[in-house]
C-alpha cells in the first residue's frame, strides 16, 4: 500500500515537472501580457517595462509568483498575476523564456 | 700615537662615515618607496566604487551566465544586459524602497544613489530601437 502511494506521488511529481505548456502559455500571453510586453515579450509598450523574451524561465515564475503573493509590490502586475493560476504562470514563463530575443543577453 | 688609540679613532671615524652613508641610503629608497608603494587593501573590505569599478557589485552575479541565487529561494538571476534602462532604474528603486524583497538586491540598491542607478542602467541596458 505504501509502495503504491509512493508510486502515485512520484508519478504526480513527474507529470507536474513536465506540466509547462508553451502553446497554452502563448494563448494566455496573448490575452494577459501582450498588450504591454508584446506577444513574444520583445516589445514593452513603455520604457520602464521589462523585455521578457529570452529571460530565464525560473526567474519569470519567481517574479509572477512574487507579484501574486505580494512579495513584489506593483499594483498593475498584482492584478494580472492574480488572474493567473500556478499552471498559467508556468506556461507563460515557458512561452516567454523560449522566445528569441533581440535584446536580452547574459553578459555586458 | 699609540696603536690602540689610533685604532679606536679609526673605528670611530669609520662608524661615523658608515652612519652617514646608511642614513643617506635610507633616505633615498624611502622617498622612492613612498611613491611606488603598492596600495594595501584591507581584507574583507570592498573598495569604494570608482569610475572604473562602479559595476563591481553587479558582476559577481549578473556577469556570470547561468548564475543562480543562493538565498532565500534558488532561481536564475535575471539577464539584465540589453534590458530597458528605465526598467533597471525602476527595479533598483523598488528594491531600495522595499517594494521588492530580495535581500541581496535590497542591500545593494540601498547603497546606490539615483545617479548611480542611472549610470548602471545606461551601462547594462539598451534603449528600444525605434
Amino acid at each position: 500500500m505504501t509502495r503504491l502511494t509512493f508510486a502515485i506521488i512520484l508519478a504526480a511529481l513527474c507529470l507536474n515537472a513536465q506540466a509547462a505548456d508553451p502553446a497554452a502559455g502563448k494563448k494566455k500571453a496573448e490575452a494577459v501580457c501582450a498588450a504591454c510586453h508584446g506577444i513574444d515579450g520583445n516589445k514593452p509598450s513603455a520604457p520602464d517595462q521589462p523585455v521578457l523574451a529570452g529571460q530565464y524561465k525560473d526567474y519569470l515564475v519567481q517574479a509572477l509568483t512574487d507579484y501574486k503573493v505580494g512579495r513584489r509590490q506593483n499594483p498593475i502586475m498584482k492584478g494580472f498575476a492574480d488572474s493567473l493560476s500556478k499552471k498559467d504562470i508556468e506556461d507563460v514563463a515557458e512561452w516567454f523564456s523560449t522566445q528569441k530575443t533581440t535584446r536580452l543577453h547574459d553578459q555586458r | 700615537m699609540s696603536r690602540p688609540i689610533l685604532h679606536a679613532l679609526l673605528a670611530a671615524a669609520l662608524a661615523c662615515a658608515s652612519q652617514v652613508a646608511l642614513a643617506q641610503a635610507k633616505k633615498k629608497p624611502a622617498a622612492e618607496k613612498a611613491t611606488q608603494a603598492p596600495e594595501v587593501k584591507p581584507i574583507g573590505v570592498n573598495p569604494a566604487p570608482t569610475t572604473e569599478n562602479f559595476h563591481a557589485q553587479c558582476i559577481g552575479c549578473h556577469g556570470i551566465p547561468g548564475y543562480k541565487t543562493a538565498f532565500p529561494i534558488v532561481y536564475h538571476v535575471p539577464k539584465i544586459a540589453g534590458q530597458n534602462p528605465d526598467y533597471i532604474v525602476a527595479a533598483l528603486k523598488a528594491y531600495k524602497s522595499g517594494a521588492r524583497s530580495h535581500p541581496s538586491m535590497r542591500g545593494i540598491a540601498a547603497s546606490l544613489s539615483e545617479e548611480e542607478m542611472k549610470k548602471l542602467a545606461d551601462y547594462y541596458g539598451e534603449p528600444a530601437k525605434p
